[in-house]
C-alpha cells in the first residue's frame, strides 16, 4: 500500500484533481445557479483566510489566530461605518471605508501577533488562543460598553458592498451567473489569489519568506533579517484575514453578530493545510468548501433531500484528514520503496558476486 | 602587507555552560593564504570563527579587516566586510533551485520582482569563472553533499568574499570530492583569498594549508608554518602532550563468540543506504575498534545492532540467538548494553533526574518496579551505589542531571550500561567532549569489563582511542568494513590510509568486495 | 532554601500576572464608565464570595451579626454561605475545566501538543446525552415497565448505580478512540498532532451537531435539543439530594462529579509519576531517542498517553450531561470547554495541583463576569481579563530573562580567568 502510494504518486495526484475538478463541473451543472453564487461567496472567506494562513505557515508561523483576526476585522468593518444619528437623507459612509479598515485592523493585530511571538517569544498555541478569545469577548464587550446594543450591531447607517456586474459576461448563459454579480471583497479574493502566488514566487520578499519558513539559518546565514520577514508576513496574513472577517459582515447580511466567523478562521487554516500551502490549490479547495456550505444550506431547503446540513459540512473537513494521511503516506512510503529497492539491488549485487567469486573471476564492480 | 584578519584578546563566555570558550585569543590570517585553524572538538575554533562571522558577540576583543578595525555584530556585517563562511552543515534552501540559493538576499530585481533568468545567467557565468561548474536550476534537494558544498563556495564568491571560511569542510565528502575541493581552495587562494580552515584533520592541513593556528581548551597553543611541522607536532599541541593515550592492559583472551553480524543492510534516515553488506564478529573478552571517518556508516551500523533502527537484509546473532528482528529490549534481555554517541540526546534524558535516568533499561523489573509501580528505595540504592563506584562528582540521588558536567554525564551512561554485566558491550563514541581524567577513567573501565569476558565494540572517530584500546581493528567506509587488522599490525598511517578509502599495497581478502560494488 | 525560593517563585509569578491582567483589563472597565475597584470589587464577590460579599476582605472573613444573640461571629469567609455562596457555581464550572486540563496535561506529558479535547468532550458528551435516556429505556423495555415510575425499588437503585458508571465508561471509551486517531497518526506516519487534532474537534462539532439537530432531536423547540436524561442516569447533584437544606450551595449542581474529577488528578499523578507506564511516557517526553534507546516502546506510550488524554475528555463531556445540562442543547458544543483546559494546562505547567487552583480561578473569574452583566459592564469583561492573564503568565520567561539582564548589567558576574574544567558543551 505504502509503496504503491509512493510509486504512484504523481498518477494519483493527478487523478485526485481531475476527480476534483469533474466532481466540481459535475456540481455546477446539476446545482441550481443561486447555489453556485452563493457557494461562491461562501468560499470568499476561506480564499483569503487561507491566503492569509499559507503566507504565514511559509514564513515558518502556524497561524493559530485566524480566527480572531478574522472576528476583529468583520466588527471594524462595521463600527466605521456605524452612525446612529445620522439623518436618513445623508450619504452613508462608503462600505469600502470599512473593508479598509478591516484590513488595516488585522494587519495590526498581526502585527501585535507577530512582536508577542517573535520577540516575546509567547508559546503559540496560548498566543493564538489568548488572542481568540480576547478578540472574541472585546468585539462583544464594546459593542455594549460603546453602542449599547445586544447580540447584534446593524444599522441603516450601515451600507452592504454594492454587487458588480461585469459588462458582457453577465449576459452568457452560465458563465454570466458563476462569474458576474459579487461584490468587490469576492473579486478582490481572486485578485489576491494571483496578487499572493506573484509576491511569493516572483518576488524578493516572497523569496524571502519561503526561505525564512524552509530554512530559517540558510536566510539569516545571507543576512535575511529573518525576524523582520516573519513579522512582515505576518502583518500582511492578519490584513488577509481583516478583509476576510470583513466580507463576513459587510459583504452578507451589512450587520455585525456576535461571534459570527463560528469557526471560519479555523477552516481558513484547514483550507490552507489541503492545498499544501500553496495559494492556487487553496483557491480551489476554498471553493470546494465554499460549496459544501452552501449545498449544506441548500439540501436542508429542498424537501425531496434528506441529507443533513452539517453532514455535508463534515465533508471537506473529513477530506483534508484524508489528504493529510496521504501526504504523509506518500513520504513514507517513498522511504520505505527506497529502502526496499536498496535491499533487493544490494542483495542481487552481492548473490553477483558470490557467483563471479565462485566462477573464480575477478569482481569488477557494476 | 596588512594581514586580512587579525583578531586581538579575543574572549568569550558561555553563561548557560559555564564555559570559557574562548580565551585571549590572537588570531591573525595574511592575504592570500591557506590557514588551518585547528583543534579537537570543543577547543573553541568554531566558536572564534562566529565571532569573526558576527554570529556570536564576543565579551571582549577587537578585530580588523584588512587593517580597517571592523565591528562586526551580525553576518550582515562580516558579508560586507568580505567574509564568506560554508558551515559544517549547510545552510540551503532545499526547494531552491542552486542559482536561488547562491543568488538569496542579492536577487537581481526590479521593483522588488525577480529576474529569473538573469538570474540563472548570473549564477552560470559566476561558476564557470571560477571553474566550479553547477547546473543552476538544479533544486537542492535533488543534489548531491558535494555539490552543495560547491554551493555554498558560490554563495560565498558571488558576495564577492575575500576571506573564507571553511567549518570542517571535508567531513561529508567522498575522496574524489575532497581532492576536488583541495584544487579549489588552492586555486581560491591564489587569486588573493584568504581561506580559514576549520579543522581537526591533520592531514588534510599537510595537504592544502600555509599557516596553522593550534587551539585547546579555548586558547592558542600554537602558530607555524605548515613546513615546518609535522602531523605527530601539531598532535601533541592538540592534545598537550606527546602521543598520551596509553592503557595498560593485558592481551586478549578471546572465548566464545557473542556478536555475529552477517551482510548487514541499513538504511539511514531518509532511506539511503548507509550500512552496504557488513559482517563482523566479536568475542567475549575482546575489544572491536571500528575506525572510520564519521558519517561512513558507523552511526547506523551501531543503532541497527542495538535495535534502535530497522534492518533492511542481512542478520545480528548474539550469543547465537538471532536477534535481527529483536526489539532493544529483547536485545538487553539477551545481554547487550550500549553507551550511545549522544549523551544529550539518546544516552540521557536531561530534562529529568539522576534516579530516571539510571533505570531506563531496568525500570519495569525487580526490584527497580512492583505491579507495575516505580519502587524508590532500590531505585536510589542503585543511583548512589553508581555514583560512589564511578566517582560521579557533584551528583547526588534525585539530581536534575542538566547541571552536571559532560564527563559525569558519560560516567553516569557507561555506569548504567555496565550495571548486571553484560555480555556485549557497544560504546560509541564514548569520550567524546570529556575530560582527560574521565577519558583514562572510561577506557580503564573498559578495558576491566573486557578482562570480565565482555565482548566490546568500541566505535570511535578518534584514532588513538581505537588504537590505544582495541584488540582488533575493524575500518569501515562508505558502509562497508574494508579491513580487520590485529592490533599488532595496526599503525596510524596504515588506518589512515583505509578510513580515506585507499587501498594497503598488500591486497586485502575484503577489498574485493568494496571493489565490487562500488 | 533554594526549593523555597523556587517555589515562591512558581506562586509568585502566577499572581503578579494576574494582577497585570487585571491592571490592564481596569482600562477596558474605565472605558464602560465604571469604577475599576468597584468593577473588580463585584467580579470577586460574584466570583468567588458570598451572596452578601461587597468588599475583597469578605472574601477571606466575613463578620456576621447573629440574629438572635447580637453577638458577631467571624467565619472564614469560603465556609460561610447561609445565603448561598458563588464557590458552589465556580466549582461546579470547574469540573469539566479540570477534567479536560488533566486531558490536555497528560497528552503534553507523552510530548503531544493534543488540542483535540474539544471535539472529544463534545463526543462524550452526545454519548452521554443520548444514552443518558436510551439506555434507561432499554432496560424498562427489558423489564416490561411502561411508566419509569411504577418501577421496583430494587430495579431503580440498580439501574441509578449502574447506568452512570456504564454511560462515563462509554463516553470515556470514545473519546479515548478519537484522540487515539491523532496518536496514530502522529506515530506512524509523523502527522503534526495539532495539525490533526484541529480538524479532528472540527469534524466533531459538526457531527455531533448534526447529530443534535437529526437523530437526536426530541422535540420542535426553538433551539435543538435532546431528550432529558433518565433520573436513573441523573448525576443528583448532593444539594437536591442529602444537603438539600445547605444554602451554600446557591442552586449549584455539584455532584459526584467533582469528585470523580479530582479524584482523576490523584490518578493522573500517581500513574504519570508512580507507575511504570507514566514513567515510559514522561522518558518518551523528554526525549523520544532516549526513550527508544533505553527499550521504552515510544508508540505505545503515546497512543496510551492520548487514549488517557481522550477517556478523560469524554469523561468531562459526560459529567457535563450527565450531573448537570441533563439535555445536550444546540451551542452546547461551542461552550470551548475543551480549549479553555488546554489554557489551563499550559498555564498550571504540568502540575495537576495547580490545575485544581487555576481551574477554579478561571471559571471564578467567568462567573463573576456573568454575573456582573446585570450591573453596566458586560460579562465579556471576565473573557478579557482572562486572555491578559493568560498572556501575562505566559511571558514569564521574557519577563525572568528581563531580570536576569537588570541583575546582570547591575552586578556582572565574575567570569572565570581559567578555563572551566571539562566543560559539557560550549563550541
Amino acid at each position: 500500500m505504502l509503496e504503491w502510494i509512493a510509486r504512484y504518486q504523481r498518477p494519483l495526484q493527478i487523478g485526485g484533481t481531475t476527480l476534483g475538478i469533474i466532481l466540481l463541473l459535475v456540481l455546477i451543472t446539476v446545482l441550481p445557479p443561486s447555489v453556485i453564487q452563493s457557494s461562491i461567496r461562501f468560499s470568499t472567506p476561506f480564499i483569503l483566510g487561507s491566503l492569509a494562513a499559507l503566507l504565514a505557515s511559509r514564513a515558518g508561523v502556524l497561524n493559530l489566530a485566524i480566527e480572531g483576526k478574522m472576528l476583529l476585522g468583520a466588527f471594524i468593518a462595521v463600527i466605521v461605518l456605524y452612525r446612529p444619528d445620522l439623518p436618513p437623507e445623508a450619504t452613508p459612509v462608503n462600505p469600502l471605508w470599512g473593508v479598509l479598515a478591516a484590513g488595516i485592523a488585522g494587519g495590526v493585530l498581526g502585527f501585535i501577533f507577530a512582536v508577542l511571538y517573535l520577540q516575546i517569544r509567547i508559546n503559540l498555541i496560548v498566543l493564538a488562543l489568548a488572542l481568540n478569545l480576547f478578540v472574541a469577548n472585546a468585539t462583544v464587550f464594546f459593542m455594549r460598553v460603546r453602542f449599547d446594543v445586544f447580540g447584534t450591531l446593524a444599522d441603516p447607517s450601515i451600507t452592504g458592498l454594492p454587487t458588480i456586474t461585469i459588462p458582457l459576461i453577465q449576459d452568457i448563459p452560465v458563465v454570466g451567473t458563476v462569474f458576474s454579480g459579487y461584490n468587490f471583497i469576492v473579486y478582490l479574493s481572486w485578485l489576491m489569489v494571483a496578487v499572493i502566488w506573484a509576491v511569493m514566487y516572483r518576488t524578493r520578499f516572497g523569496r524571502h519568506i519561503r526561505a525564512v519558513g524552509e530554512n530559517k539559518e540558510a536566510a539569516e546565514s545571507v543576512g535575511i533579517n529573518v525576524t523582520q520577514v516573519q513579522i512582515f508576513a505576518l502583518t500582511l496574513s492578519g490584513m488577509l484575514a481583516g478583509v476576510a472577517g470583513s466580507f463576513l459582515s459587510l459583504g452578507v447580511l451589512s450587520q455585525f453578530l456576535e461571534n459570527m466567523t463560528a469557526g471560519r478562521g479555523w477552516i481558513a487554516l484547514t483550507v490552507a493545510i489541503f492545498a499544501i500551502n500553496r495559494p492556487i490549490p487553496a483557491f480551489f479547495t476554498s471553493l470546494f468548501f465554499g460549496l459544501a456550505e452552501s449545498v449544506g444550506l441548500y439540501v436542508d431547503r429542498v424537501e425531496a433531500i434528506t441529507l443533513p446540513p452539517n453532514l455535508v459540512q463534515m465533508f471537506p473537513q473529513v477530506a483534508t484528514l484524508g489528504a493529510l494521511v496521504l501526504v504523509a503516506l506518500r513520504i513514507r512510503g517513498s522511504e520505505v520503496l527506497r529502502r526496499r529497492t536498496f535491499a533487493r539491488d544490494f542483495g542481487k549485487q552481492l548473490d553477483d558476486l558470490k557467483n563471479a567469486v565462485t566462477g573464480g573471476k575477478t569482481a569488477t564492480g557494476d | 602587507m596588512t594581514n586580512a584578519v587579525e583578531m586581538r584578546g579575543m574572549r568569550k563566555f558561555f553563561a548557560s555552560s559555564s564555559t570559557l570558550a574562548v580565551d585571549n585569543v590572537d588570531f591573525e590570517v595574511a592575504q592570500g593564504e591557506v590557514h588551518a585553524l585547528v583543534g579537537e572538538n570543543g577547543a573553541g575554533k568554531t566558536t572564534l570563527m562566529n565571532i569573526l562571522y558576527g554570529l556570536i558577540k564576543p565579551d571582549e576583543g577587537e578585530i580588523s579587516i584588512h587593517g580597517e578595525r571592523a565591528s562586526i555584530s551580525h553576518p550582515d556585517h562580516a558579508i560586507q566586510k568580505g567574509i564568506g563562511m560554508v558551515h559544517q552543515h549547510f545552510k540551503l534552501v532545499p526547494s531552491f533551485t542552486i542559482a536561488e540559493n547562491i543568488m538569496l538576499g542579492m536577487e537581481p530585481n526590479t521593483a522588488g520582482f525577480i529576474n529569473g533568468g538573469s538570474e540563472a545567467e548570473q549564477v552560470r557565468q559566476l561558476a564557470e569563472s571560477y571553474g566550479l561548474p553547477v547546473d543552476p536550476n538544479l533544486r537542492i534537494q535533488d543534489a548531491s553533499v558535494g555539490l552543495q558544498q560547491r554551493v555554498e563556495i558560490l554563495k560565498t564568491l558571488q558576495r564577492d568574499a575575500r576571506v573564507l571560511i571553511l567549518d570542517e569542510p571535508t567531513a561529508v565528502l567522498t575522496p574524489q570530492e575532497v581532492r576536488e575541493l583541495y584544487t579549489v581552495i588552492r586555486k581560491l587562494a591564489d587569486s588573493g583569498r584568504s581561506i580559514i580552515l576549520i579543522t581537526h584533520k591533520l592531514p588534510e592541513v599537510i595537504a592544502v594549508a600555509d599557516r596553522l593556528t593550534v587551539m585547546r581548551r579555548g586558547q592558542v597553543v600554537g602558530r607555524d608554518e605548515v613546513k615546518n611541522v609535522t602531523v605527530r607536532d601539531i598532535a601533541a599541541m592538540m592534545v598537550g602532550r606527546q602521543f598520551i593515550l596509553k592503557v595498560e592492559k593485558t592481551p586478549a583472551t578471546p572465548g566464545k563468540t557473542v556478536l555475529e553480524v552477517e551482510n548487514l543492510l541499513v538504511a539511514d534516515t531518509k532511506g539511503l543506504p548507509a550500512v552496504m553488506g557488513t559482517s563482523l564478529r566479536l568475542c567475549a573478552g575482546e575489544i572491536l575498534g571500528i575506525a572510520g571517518i564519521s558519517g561512513n556508516g558507523q552511526t547506523e551500523l551501531v543503532e541497527a545492532i542495538a535495535g534502535t533502527r530497522p534492518i533492511d537484509g542481512g542478520h545480528v546473532r548474539l550469543l547465537e540467538q538471532d536477534i535481527t528482528q529483536h526489539t532493544v529490549r529483547e536485545r538487553r534481555d539477551a545481554g547487550m548494553a550500549h553507551v550511545p554517541e549522544d549523551r544529550m540526546t539518546t544516552g540521557l534524558n536531561i530534562t529529568t533526574n539522576l534516579d530516571e535516568n539510571v533505570i531506563v533499561s531496568t525500570y519495569d523489573a525487580a526490584p527497580y518496579s512492583q505491579r507495575g509501580f516505580l519502587r524508590f528505595p532500590p531505585i536510589h540504592q542503585l543511583a548512589q551505589r553508581l555514583i560512589d563506584t564511578f566517582k560521579i562528582k557533584s551528583a547526588a540521588v534525585g539530581q536534575e542531571v542538566r547541571m552536571l558536567s559532560g564527563g559525569n554525564l558519560q560516567k553516569i551512561v557507561i555506569g548504567r550500561e555496565l550495571e548486571g554485566d553484560p555480555a556485549l558491550i557497544i560504546a560509541n563514541q564514548p569520550t567524546r567532549g570529556v575530560d582527560v581524567g574521565s577519558i583514562e577513567f572510561v577506557h580503564q573501565t573498559l578495558v576491566q569489563a573486557r578482562d570480565n569476558g565482555a565482548a566490546i565494540l568500541l566505535v570511535s572517530v578518534e584514532l588513538d582511542e581505537i588504537i590505544a584500546l582495541s584488540d582488533r581493528v575493524a575500518v569501515m567506509y562508505e558502509g562497508r568494513i574494508v579491513a580487520t587488522l590485529d592490533i599488532a599490525d595496526v599503525t596510524e598511517e596504515k588506518l589512515g590510509l583505509l578510513m580515506a578509502g585507499s587501498e594497503l599495497p598488500d591486497e586485502i581478502p575484503q577489498q574485493q568486495e568494496a571493489a565490487a560494488t562500488t | 532554601m533554594k526549593r523555597l525560593q523556587g517555589a515562591l517563585e512558581n506562586v509568585s509569578i502566577p499572581i503578579l500576572a494576574t494582577l497585570l491582567g487585571l491592571l490592564v483589563g481596569s482600562i477596558f472597565v474605565g472605558a464602560a464608565g465604571v469604577q475599576p475597584i468597584e468593577a473588580y470589587t463585584r467580579l470577586f464577590c460574584e466570583g468567588f464570595g458570598s451572596t452578601d460579599c461587597d468588599s475583597f476582605s469578605d472574601l477571606i472573613i466575613v463578620d456576621i451579626e447573629d440574629e438572635d444573640t447580637g453577638e458577631i461571629v467571624r467565619y472564614f469567609a469560603p465556609f460561610y454561605g447561609d445565603k448561598g455562596h458563588s464557590l458552589g457555581l465556580g466549582l461546579e464550572r470547574a469540573t469539566p475545566l479540570i477534567l479536560t486540563a488533566l486531558a490536555a496535561t497528560v497528552a503534553f506529558k507523552a510530548g503531544m501538543f493534543s488540542i483535540g479535547m474539544d471535539g472529544q468532550f463534545a463526543l462524550g458528551a452526545v454519548v452521554a446525552a443520548f444514552l443518558g435516556y436510551w439506555l434507561p429505556q432499554q432496560v424498562y423495555g427489558v423489564f416490561g415497565i411502561e411508566d419509569p415510575d411504577t418501577a421496583g425499588r430494587v430495579l431503580f437503585w440498580a439501574m441509578r448505580l449502574t447506568i452512570p458508571i456504564i454511560i462515563m465508561a462509554l463516553a470515556a471509551f470514545v473519546g479515548a478512540w478519537y484522540s487515539w486517531i491523532a496518536g496514530y497518526l502522529k506515530v506512524k506516519l509523523n502527522v503534526n498532532e495539532l495539525i490533526s487534532t484541529i480538524i479532528l474537534n472540527a469534524i466533531a462539532v459538526q457531527f455531533v451537531t448534526y447529530l443534535l439537530n437529526g437523530p437526536l432531536r426530541a422535540d420542535m423547540n426553538n433551539v435543538a435539543r435532546t431528550e432529558r436524561i433518565d433520573d436513573t442516569a441523573w448525576l443528583i447533584p448532593f444539594n437536591r439530594t442529602f444537603l438539600s437544606d445547605v444554602n451554600w450551595f446557591n442552586g449549584a449542581r455539584l455532584g459526584i462529579g467533582l469528585f470523580i474529577a479530582l479524584l482523576a488528578g490523584v490518578l493522573l499523578w500517581y500513574y504519570m509519576w508512580r507507575s511504570t507506564r507514566g514513567y515510559e511516557q514522561r522518558m518518551t517526553q523528554g526525549s523520544k531517542l532516549f526513550a527508544r534507546f533505553g527499550g521504552i516502546s515510544t508508540d505505545r506510550a503515546i497512543l496510551r498517553a492520548m487514549l488517557i488524554s481522550g477517556a478523560l475528555s469524554g469523561l468531562a463531556g459526560s459529567i457535563q450531561i450527565l450531573g448537570v445540562e441533563r439535555r445536550m442543547v444546540d451551542g452546547f458544543v461551542l461552550s470551548g470547554t475543551g480549549f479553555d483546559g488546554v489554557l489551563i494546562a499550559v498555564l498550571a505547567r504540568e502540575s495537576i495541583v495547580a490545575i485544581y487552583f487555576i481551574a477554579l480561578l478561571y471559571s471564578g473569574l467567568q462567573l463573576g463576569s456573568i454575573n456582573l452583566q446585570f450591573g453596566d459592564i458586560p460579562r465579556q469583561l471576565g473573557g478579557m481579563i482572562i486572555a491578559l492573564i493568560i498572556l501575562f503568565t505566559a511571558m514569564e520567561s521574557y519577563f525572568r530573562e528581563l531580570i536576569t539582564r537588570v541583575r546582570v548589567r547591575l552586578m556582572p558576574p565574575a567570569s572565570p580567568s581559567t578555563p572551566q574544567e571539562n566543560p559539557a558543551g560550549g563550541d
